[in-house]
């Protein structure tokens, strides 16, 4: 192993590179007691030379939302990459509470690669998990986010969010007369612009399965709602109707948009079967009604509607329609979207005049300010429902932010061409 | 499952005794397929382009705007043209609500286009809320640029 160990820190000086990528987590206040985690360089057993280190994309997985402080390999006193290579007093002597350590082979299918891996719990002495990972030598990126997504479920019990990806929009500069609906991996990496054109395009959101994209596009000189397949680029317009066409948000089934529709001359809340392409009305008010989000177990809609004389998130309950308000803190609360577990909402809240994303327990009715940053705005969950990530200024700049619900990570994600906003988190992608 | 993943299976299984069974994982590749709009809405044709201004959170047309719109309202009848009409937001609050208020601000200038004899027939009225800025930054000199309806004629 001294050969390996001194070949691997040669490797690690020299490659201190940083792949191309336009939003890059940056974090700007960390967790206090993150969990040690040590990642043992993985054994590359192939014929084809690394490109990416396996060890240093989980690293940075793991790292990215502040829960985890993973060992360097410069700090490691031996590197395992078998079981009986283990020695739990190497890794109690450096505080590590859990190992993962493996191995990489050539598969027996041309261009695939299969990790075999050990998670250990360092302070038990017993191994917590044993997996075999295969995939595309060319998509190593991908392997690595899902053995990083199984390391966190098995340390911390819920779904991993390393695979998603993120969605966001970019607006005109100097150099790009064009609006790009854009979508990435959530470290930024493999950035691409899905949709883009010389008329606004806004409110991305993702298909349950993470499939298609609905958006909002203005090339036709008015607001309408578009469906676009993510693998293939195929793109349709929905039934345009009269006024706004906006706000387009899937049911958890799939075969639903809730939208918004001023057809009948104000904002209301409609519903399209998108099997039977036809709109029903929800909600029927003179005043604005908008920003529909799905219940998880698609019973319920919230939305904002200033029927009261200022913004404030209401529930409608999709059978019987009967409507509910759900905010009575401050003179604006809008584009709430509910937590995985249905009983709480993350909106944007205005605050002596600064616009902050807020959480609030449904039933309590009490709100709890997340962000102290400023013109804070669409929040979007990610899919285990641990970390917000959301759009905000900085030096008059649209760029995107982030913060886990305990309050205890912030983060920045800074774009490399220079503006982004209203992000959308994917789903868990299979 | 050929012999060689099977033996593996086997072989880590006799490894460890201490856990649970081996899950075998396989990443599918994710790949996005690029479009742009073909076509898309400019101004051609447009002839003339007036700009009225509102206050924060309003859709009140100023009394220098009823004056601007009676006697635009004259031009279009005389000269039967058409009008679109455009609201406008400033970046302060959500964009779909901006969305609904800008179009509240087209609303009311249509209104009163149709009060001084334009037929509404000739009026089409959009909103593009806060996505088309025409003055950049977060202050209130930008904000006041933004809060504005185009009445476009052609």
């Amino acid at each position: 192993m001294s050969a390996f160990k001194c070949l691997f820190l040669i490797i690690t000086i020299l490659t201190s590179h940083y792949n191309f990528s336009q939003l890059r987590i940056e974090i700007t206040g960390g967790a206090e007691d993150p969990i040690n985690i040590a990642i043992v360089p993985i054994e590359w057993k192939l014929g084809v030379p690394q490109e990416e280190y396996i060890h240093e994309i989980i690293k940075a997985d793991l790292e990215s939302f502040g829960e985890f402080k993973v060992l360097p390999p410069e700090g490691m006193l031996s590197f395992p990459s078998t079981v009986e290579e283990v020695f739990y007093r190497d890794w109690r002597m450096l505080d590590i509470d859990y190992l993962v350590i493996g191995q990489a082979n050539q598969s027996e299918i041309e261009d695939e690669l299969k990790i075999s891996y050990f998670i250990f719990d360092v302070a038990r002495e017993i191994v917590i998990h044993r997996a075999i990972m295969s995939g595309y030598i060319g998509s190593i990126r991908r392997v690595a986010h899902n053995i990083s997504d199984k390391i966190y479920m098995k340390i911390q019990g819920i779904s991993g969010i390393f695979s998603t990806r993120l969605a966001y929009i970019d607006k005109p500069s100097i150099k790009d007369k064009n609006y790009h609906l854009r979508i990435s991996d959530i470290d930024g990496f493999n950035g691409v612009s899905l949709f883009s054109s010389p008329q606004p395009i806004m409110s991305p959101n993702w298909s349950p399965k993470g499939d298609k994209m609905a958006y909002v596009s203005f090339e036709q000189g008015t607001s309408r709602i578009f469906i676009q397949t993510v693998s293939t680029g195929e793109r349709k317009g929905i039934k345009l109707e009269r006024g706004i066409n906006s706000s387009p948000n899937w049911s958890p089934k799939g075969d639903k948009l809730a939208a918004v529709l001023s057809k009948e001359g104000n904002p209301d809340i409609f519903i399209y079967d998108l099997n039977r392409q036809s709109w029903k009305q929800i909600t029927e008010h003179f005043g604005i009604d908008t920003e529909p989000d799905w219940s998880p177990n698609g019973k319920s809609l919230l939305f904002t509607s200033n029927r009261s004389g200022s913004p404030q998130i209401y529930q409608a309950n999709i059978r019987t329609q009967r409507v509910k308000r759900l905010t009575f803190e401050g003179t604006y609360n809008a584009r709430a979207r509910y937590l995985p577990d249905g009983k709480s909402i993350v909106f944007v809240h205005r605050r002596n005049g600064v616009f902050h994303i807020a959480t609030q327990k449904i039933k309590s009715g009490k709100v709890k300010i997340l962000t102290d940053t400023y013109l804070d705005e669409s929040p979007t969950i990610s899919p285990n429902g641990n970390v917000v990530i959301y759009a905000t200024k900085r030096l008059d700049k649209d760029i995107l932010a982030g913060i886990t619900l305990d309050g205890k990570t912030k983060f920045i994600l800074p774009s490399l061409r220079g503006e982004a906003r209203e992000p959308a988190w994917s789903p868990i992608i299979d | 499952m050929t012999l060689t993943r099977k033996s593996l299976l086997i072989s880590l299984s006799f490894l460890i005794a201490s856990c649970g069974s081996i899950s075998n994982e396989r990443t599918s590749d994710a790949s996005a397929v690029s479009t742009s709009a073909s076509g898309a809405y400019s101004d051609v044709g447009v002839t003339s382009s007036n700009t009225l201004y509102f206050a924060y959170d309003k859709s009140d047309v100023t009394a220098e705007g009823r004056v601007k719109i009676r006697s635009l309202a004259k031009i279009i009848k005389k000269e039967g043209l058409s009008v679109r009409i455009e609201g406008h937001c400033d970046e302060r609050g959500t964009r779909e609500y901006n969305l609904a208020l800008g179009e509240n601000r087209a609303k009311t200038v249509a209104e009163l286009l149709v009060i001084n004899g334009v037929s509404s027939s000739k009026i089409n009225t959009v909103s593009y809320g806060e996505e088309k800025p025409v003055a950049s930054g977060s202050n209130e000199n930008s904000w006041s640029q933004n809060r504005r309806a185009l009445i476009k004629t052609f």
